[in-house]
């Protein structure tokens, strides 16, 4: 009997639900054969056989989340000697081994060097620099501090190597660094404590209960979650509106791409909102491709697949790419890495309604443009007033390492290819 | 490092004629991995013995022939047959010093192949070194490339008191490395650093450390730097080099293949908690084969720690 277990699906993701069987106990399959179909956080993959052989056991129903490297699905295999090629359908997670590295080796021909197992061989040759005893460089600038103390000064935003120890021989005390944390202390904790708490319950008045029965977030909805929390907890977002005057624009302009393009021609003019930002290392990455990344909402929640190198490529090209996502979005069959490494997020809220909002950045990425409800706007022009239509946009950047003057010379910019008039 | 093993004996045979070999198929089949191959013809028969099938009588033998001015250099054909000879590595060869208060010593060596990897049966991969290192009185060695296998060992046969040395079977023949054939011994009770870091440091031993210095080059492309430390001495371990280096890098990572419980991870882990608590930037992580039977060759490398499961260790230790 061999057990398939469900594979990385590509994303680094931890798990996955069963969405349906394409198989039963007792089916023959081959190798490459769709036998379930789960749904990752991001998307609905098919997974398909690895073996040849008889299933005997199918692990979880519809609806179970099943853990990466969890036991899928169990073959009887037809024949000996198909697990090579198993090995290489299944995507199983590479590992190094000596018996991967196994080579020819010329003596092994008439002695295998062992009388029990086969030996694995190596031409290659071993370089190393071994050096014996406790000769190692002194500690850098030494900071001793138990883990309570670390854990505590982690909270509070504390460096340590800026705290004098008190204690024994220097050792950083809970008191020290409270002391260098200072007045904010208190605040800082209570916040830290409050958050851990659980909400408490909001007062009901007398009358009748609420209904509605508690659901688990799934899916792309706990995908939400998860990627706001990441941001409440990490990003400074402040947000710029300012409207886009497309009085010049012919009738049928294509709003999506034009608004790709204005983001691609704005990064060009300022970079630093096209980038990464690793805040815990406090290290940012401007990005030389302009990778946007655009909500789409789906019944089942909001899944944002990305539109490449927005600067470089023509409208038509970037009308099929949006096309294509918008589909693989709706359908649910949008490749996971048409789901990756965005430099940028563009929200178009405004086909729905909302004229202005405080779109979320979400890391690593810096900046996030809402593009709100168009309308015909009363303008006043030099000699009377004209009723131009007008796009209210919002752009919220990370002002941890993006300056306030950044964020205005890159939506000026913005604004400035959007009003062309074509 | 088969070579650097048969060449160790050959140079300490042909310049101290105390040196014996014993064991099972030692002799005229030049042991089951070549350790001591063409030793029985170079030096003959009284010199290079193959004996029963008796582990006991072997390290009982060792031990006869050691007390009496002999250097013996006993082979455990496979680690999981060690258990016959125990009695007499631990009621008897580890006391003999203190029973004597110090008038007879033991210089005895007992190899042994050590952990899996080579597709072999049942009994013939584990990983015991835990179960030798509790014992006051024996040392436990385990080199982990050609040069320390040749260095070490030649010290091992060298010492004055049991050795117990430890030779991992699956680098036998997949490492290969240039070793002078000079006689020049390793010193003992000392780590070796293999590899020098930073931001993490990474004590392992024997076979795992092929593993290691593979995810620390992964971990190097990430920009994370690992000094690797290469324990050698199982017992007693050379705590000193440990902890300098975690007060260096503030973050320890400990991967062996035998079982994590009560393993020597365990206690490296609980001595650096003990002297270098207030060094420690995050918990010690430990990366170790399962708490079960060492499995059979299909699943034989889903136990032996992996290069992914060593970077995610070290991972976790960095995002602390």
């Amino acid at each position: 009997m061999t057990t398939f277990n469900l594979p990385d699906l590509g994303e680094g993701l931890a798990e996955a639900e069963i969405v349906r069987w394409h198989v039963k106990v007792g089916d023959t399959v081959k190798v490459d054969q769709p036998m379930v179909a789960v749904e990752t956080a991001k998307a609905v993959v098919e997974v398909p056989s690895p073996y040849s052989g008889v299933i005997t056991k199918l692990n979880g129903n519809p609806g179970d989340v099943v853990a990466t490297g969890a036991p899928l699905v169990e073959f009887e295999l037809q024949g000996a000697g198909t697990p090579a090629k198993a090995a290489k359908a299944a995507k199983a997670p590479e590992r190094e081994s000596p018996a991967a590295a196994k080579k020819a080796d010329p003596r092994a021909a008439d002695d295998s060097g062992t009388v029990v197992g086969s030996m694995p061989t190596s031409d290659d040759e071993l370089v190393e620099t071994a050096v014996a005893g406790s000769d190692i460089a002194s500690p850098r600038e030494r900071v001793r501090a138990a883990p309570a103390v670390r854990a505590l000064a982690k909270r509070l935003g504390v460096d340590l190597a800026s705290v004098r120890g008190t204690g024994r021989g220097g050792l950083i005390t809970v008191d020290d660094v409270m002391t260098t944390s200072g007045p904010t202390s208190t605040h800082t904790a209570a916040t830290v404590t409050a958050l851990k708490a659980p909400a408490a319950p909001r007062s009901v008045p007398a009358g009748t209960p609420p209904s509605g029965e508690a659901e688990k977030l799934r899916g792309l909805r706990r995908a939400m979650h998860q990627s706001m929390s990441l941001a409440r907890d990490n990003v400074m977002n402040c947000t710029l509106f300012d409207d886009a005057d497309l009085h010049a624009w012919r009738k049928g302009e294509d709003f999506t791409t034009r608004l790709l393009r204005a983001i691609g021609a704005a990064a060009t003019a300022v970079p630093a909102l096209n980038a990464w930002y690793d805040g815990d290392n406090q290290s940012r990455r401007l990005m030389q491709r302009v990778d946007v990344a655009m909500a789409v909402d789906t019944p089942e929640g909001l899944l944002v697949p990305v539109v490449r190198d927005v600067a470089k490529r023509s409208a038509a090209e970037l009308r099929a790419d949006v096309d294509r996502l918008k589909r693989g979005a709706r359908d649910r069959t949008v490749a996971p890495e048409d789901l990756r490494d965005f430099t940028f997020m563009l929200s178009n809220f405004g086909m729905i309604a909302g004229r202005y909002a405080t779109p979320v950045v979400v890391p690593p990425a810096v900046a996030i443009l809402g593009a709100g409800k168009l309308s015909h706007d009363v303008v006043a022009v030099m000699g009377g007033i004209e009723a131009h239509l007008r796009m209210p946009l919002s752009l919220t950047f990370d002002h941890r390492c993006v300056t306030g003057g950044e964020a205005a010379r890159f939506l000026a910019a913005l604004i400035q290819d959007l009003e062309r008039a074509s | 490092m088969i070579e650097a093993i048969n060449r160790a004996h050959a140079w300490e045979m042909a310049h101290d004629p105390t040196v014996v070999v014993l064991g099972e198929d030692v002799g005229v089949n030049g042991g089951v991995f070549r350790a001591t191959a063409g030793l029985q013809k170079k030096f003959g028969k009284d010199r290079v013995q193959d004996t029963p099938l008796a582990e006991g009588m072997i390290a009982g033998m060792s031990l006869g022939m050691a007390s009496q001015g002999l250097r013996p250099v006993a082979e455990i054909q496979f680690m999981g047959f060690i258990y016959p000879a125990m009695d007499q590595i631990a009621n008897h060869m580890a006391r003999m010093r203190h029973r004597t208060r110090g008038r007879i010593t033991v210089p005895v060596v007992v190899r042994m192949p050590h952990g899996g990897g080579i597709h072999a049966p049942e009994h013939h991969s584990e990983s015991l070194e835990a179960m030798l290192a509790h014992h006051p009185g024996i040392r436990v060695v385990c080199p982990s490339s050609p040069a320390r296998a040749y260095g070490l060992l030649l010290a091992s046969i060298r010492d004055p008191d049991p050795v117990i040395f430890l030779e991992p079977v699956r680098l036998y023949r997949l490492v290969r490395q240039e070793v002078a054939d000079d006689g020049q011994a390793l010193p003992l009770d000392v780590c070796f650093r293999l590899r020098e870091g930073s931001d993490v440091t990474i004590v392992t031993w024997g076979a795992m450390t092929f593993e290691v210095l593979r995810a620390a080059e992964q971990l190097q492309k990430d920009g994370v730097s690992c000094e690797v430390i290469d324990l050698a001495t199982l017992s007693p371990i050379d705590h000193d080099t440990i902890l300098e280096s975690v007060a260096k890098t503030g973050r320890l990572v400990i991967v062996h293949e035998a079982p994590r419980n009560c393993g020597v991870g365990a206690e490296i882990a609980a001595t650096v908690a003990e002297q270098g608590l207030y060094d420690l930037q995050a918990p010690i992580k430990r990366v170790t084969g399962y708490d079960t039977i060492m499995p059979l060759f299909r699943l034989e490398y889903d136990y032996i720690p992996s290069v992914a499961r060593i970077v995610d260790a070290v991972r976790d230790t960095l995002a602390e």
